[in-house]
């Protein structure tokens, strides 16, 4: 008969009431997993989605000085950019160590061109890459032909060279912006010269309220040809998965690899998918403390009943002689194991419900649920909060007056 | 042995003062067993909880080989209680879930020493106590005399030198407390000190010294021990 005997007897003795404080924990922590474990699991798929649909970090020539604005990003003057920003300098990106985190890659040409005695603004695309960096896009018409295909300039840079030395991609085809159209009085299937070019309009974009709605966008190697100047580039956006890298990283690598370029960061993408992730994480810690707390309480006020019950008991024990540390060994002892047996119980049943919950939840499919840290924290959690909320009823049994003992007989 | 110097114990100081225990000196020997003897409400369990370490009396001291209990820590009383004293309780207070065995291993469960020896140590006190071959018996499969012993066993297994007994045949029959009251007597012949408090006045007949206790006052004191001319004790009976 040793002291922690005396916890697995008094444990028997009172299963009912310890199975129920068992099952209490079980349920805290499993409702915790879960909640971790989906919340985990939506914070990587918002992250990734929001990486994906739209750029966060932009690139252009390292010595504009003057800037207009394009898409609500600052980027070099079109007119009056000074560096000097060449298609085939992007192909080092596709060796940084975070290549894999670089979705979408889209390199443009912007410059301004003469339109019916007016000037407009100019953009040659890659439309694969374009057209997935801006998923919000929506079409009258068509895109230029070939512009659906797989995106090349994320590969690297060196299939997008290729693909526009080859001549594809829709040459001679464009694509409006829809208050442009409307300016121009043009529609899919009218033809529009620019610079000498004879170019079919192939589509119009629905108005989204950006600065695409008063763009003409052309094939990037046509963009070339017309503003003469071949293979150049002076602007690229790029959609980056940082759910498991900074952005400031990525522009990091990306800048030691192409210095040519000044590579910013888009403060705003950054800060909306901070918040975002934020808070949905405020979200799980405020449920996760609430639920921590009422793990607490439950522990708390089972425990006072317990030693409530087992004053005589108690009061024996010290007249035997046990010290206070030993009566509070025996109450912290019982609820080491009930609170380890709750966080086993409890995690089990956690990932039970998310397998159970995965065909049904999207973002569960992305993540591995099996986390050994989760399974760790779930069991260091629940004897934080048996442990914790056992210490007074422990204190207070340890304060028990021995006499009390002498007195129920 | 112990030394009782002028200890009262007064419940509700504040209020309206009740003396449980007044001015009480009292010698109690090695190898005595004395019986305290008083009606209820006299201060007998009071006197015992003083004697027992569990209870700090309002004036005076308890001297145990010199030393002053009550001036130790609180934690090194229950080290003496540990060392020192045995308790029978009147309701004998087994824990119903667990076996003989293991009840009388509850006077072991802080003492340093292996498992094995525990077991040893109190499976012969059980012998001892005449329950061999019912150690693994639940209170509740036992008679009321069985019980009485195992609570006697756990009194015993530590080796204390001093045994208090309180009201050990309070809830007895007469024939269950007379095998009490003749255990305590063979464990005093083998040495242990007996301190016993009773109303019972046949249970005195058991003691070499009886100690008349009457609202809080011990009757004769240290100085007047009244000898027990019972024939139990003097070679007529049981003794």
């Amino acid at each position: 008969m040793r002291l922690y005997d005396i916890s697995l007897k008094g444990l028997r003795r009172r299963l009912g009431r310890m199975l129920l404080l068992l099952l209490s924990l079980a349920t805290a922590v499993a409702t915790l997993v879960t909640l971790v474990t989906i919340t985990r699991s939506m914070n990587h798929s918002v992250a990734h989605r929001m990486d994906e649909f739209g750029a966060n970090i932009v690139i252009v020539p390292q010595a504009s000085d003057l800037a207009v604005s394009y898409g609500g990003i600052t980027v070099g003057s079109a007119a009056y950019d000074v560096g000097v920003l060449m298609l085939a300098d992007l192909e080092p990106i596709g060796s940084i160590r975070n290549a894999r985190n670089v979705s979408v890659l889209a390199p443009k040409l912007v410059s301004a061109v003469s339109l019916e005695s007016r000037e407009v603004l100019m953009a040659g695309v890659i439309f694969p890459d374009e057209i997935r960096l801006k998923q919000w896009w929506q079409v009258h018409g068509a895109y230029p032909v070939g512009a659906t295909d797989a995106p090349v300039a994320t590969l690297g840079g060196h299939r997008a060279m290729a693909q526009m030395e080859a001549g594809v991609s829709g040459a001679d085809q464009a694509v409006l912006g829809s208050r442009l159209a409307h300016e121009l009085g043009l529609a899919p299937g009218d033809m529009l010269v620019v610079e000498g070019r004879n170019l079919q309009i192939v589509g119009v974009l629905e108005e989204n309220g950006s600065q695409d709605d008063q763009i003409l966008f052309v094939d990037l190697t046509l963009a070339q040809q017309i503003a003469h100047r071949p293979g150049e580039i002076n602007l690229v956006e790029i959609a980056a998965l940082c759910s498991d890298c900074p952005v400031e990283e990525l522009v990091r690598q990306i800048s030691e690899v192409l210095p040519q370029g000044r590579v910013t960061a888009v403060r705003q993408a950054v800060t909306l998918r901070a918040e975002t992730v934020d808070q949905l994480t405020r979200f799980a810690v405020v449920v996760s403390a609430v639920v921590t707390l009422i793990g607490g309480l439950i522990v708390l006020t089972t425990m006072l009943g317990a030693v409530t019950e087992r004053r005589h008991e108690i009061g024996l024990f010290r007249a035997l002689g046990f010290r206070r540390a030993h009566i509070e060994r025996v109450i912290l002892g019982e609820a080491l194991v009930i609170s380890l047996a709750g966080g086993i119980v409890g995690w089990a049943a956690g990932m039970g419900v998310v397998a159970l919950l995965r065909p049904t939840i999207d973002e569960l499919a992305m993540t591995s649920p099996w986390d050994p840290a989760l399974a760790l924290a779930a069991l260091g959690g629940t004897l934080v909060v048996g442990l914790a909320g056992s210490l007074y009823p422990a204190l207070r049994a340890a304060a028990l007056d021995p006499v009390t003992a002498l007195r129920a007989l | 042995m112990i030394e009782l110097c002028d200890v009262t114990k007064t419940y509700n100081p504040q209020g309206a003062p009740v003396h449980a225990l007044y001015q009480a000196n009292l010698r109690v020997n090695e190898g005595e067993f004395a019986a305290i003897v008083g009606p209820s409400g006299s201060g007998k369990s009071t006197l015992l909880s003083v004697i027992g370490a569990m209870n700090p009396p309002t004036q005076g001291s308890m001297l145990v080989d010199g030393i002053d209990v009550y001036s130790l820590s609180v934690e090194k009383q229950a080290d003496f209680r540990h060392e020192y004293l045995g308790f029978v309780f009147q309701q004998l207070q087994l824990l119903p879930y667990l076996t003989a065995l293991e009840n009388v291993l509850l006077g072991l469960a802080i003492a340093r020493m292996r498992r094995a020896d525990k077991v040893q140590r109190a499976r012969e006190v059980l012998a001892r106590v005449g329950l061999a071959g019912k150690e693994d018996r639940l209170p509740g499969e036992l008679s009321g005399g069985e019980q009485g012993r195992v609570a006697v066993g756990r009194a015993l297994v530590n080796e204390p030198p001093l045994i208090l007994a309180d009201e050990p045949t309070g809830n007895l029959d007469s024939n269950t407390g007379v095998q009490i009251l003749t255990l305590l007597q063979e464990l005093n012949a083998a040495g242990h000190t007996v301190l016993m408090v009773t109303h019972d006045a046949q249970a005195t007949t058991y003691a070499q010294r009886i100690i008349p206790i009457l609202d809080g006052r011990l009757v004769d004191g240290d100085h007047d021990i009244t000898k027990n001319e019972n024939p139990a004790i003097n070679g007529n009976g049981k003794r």
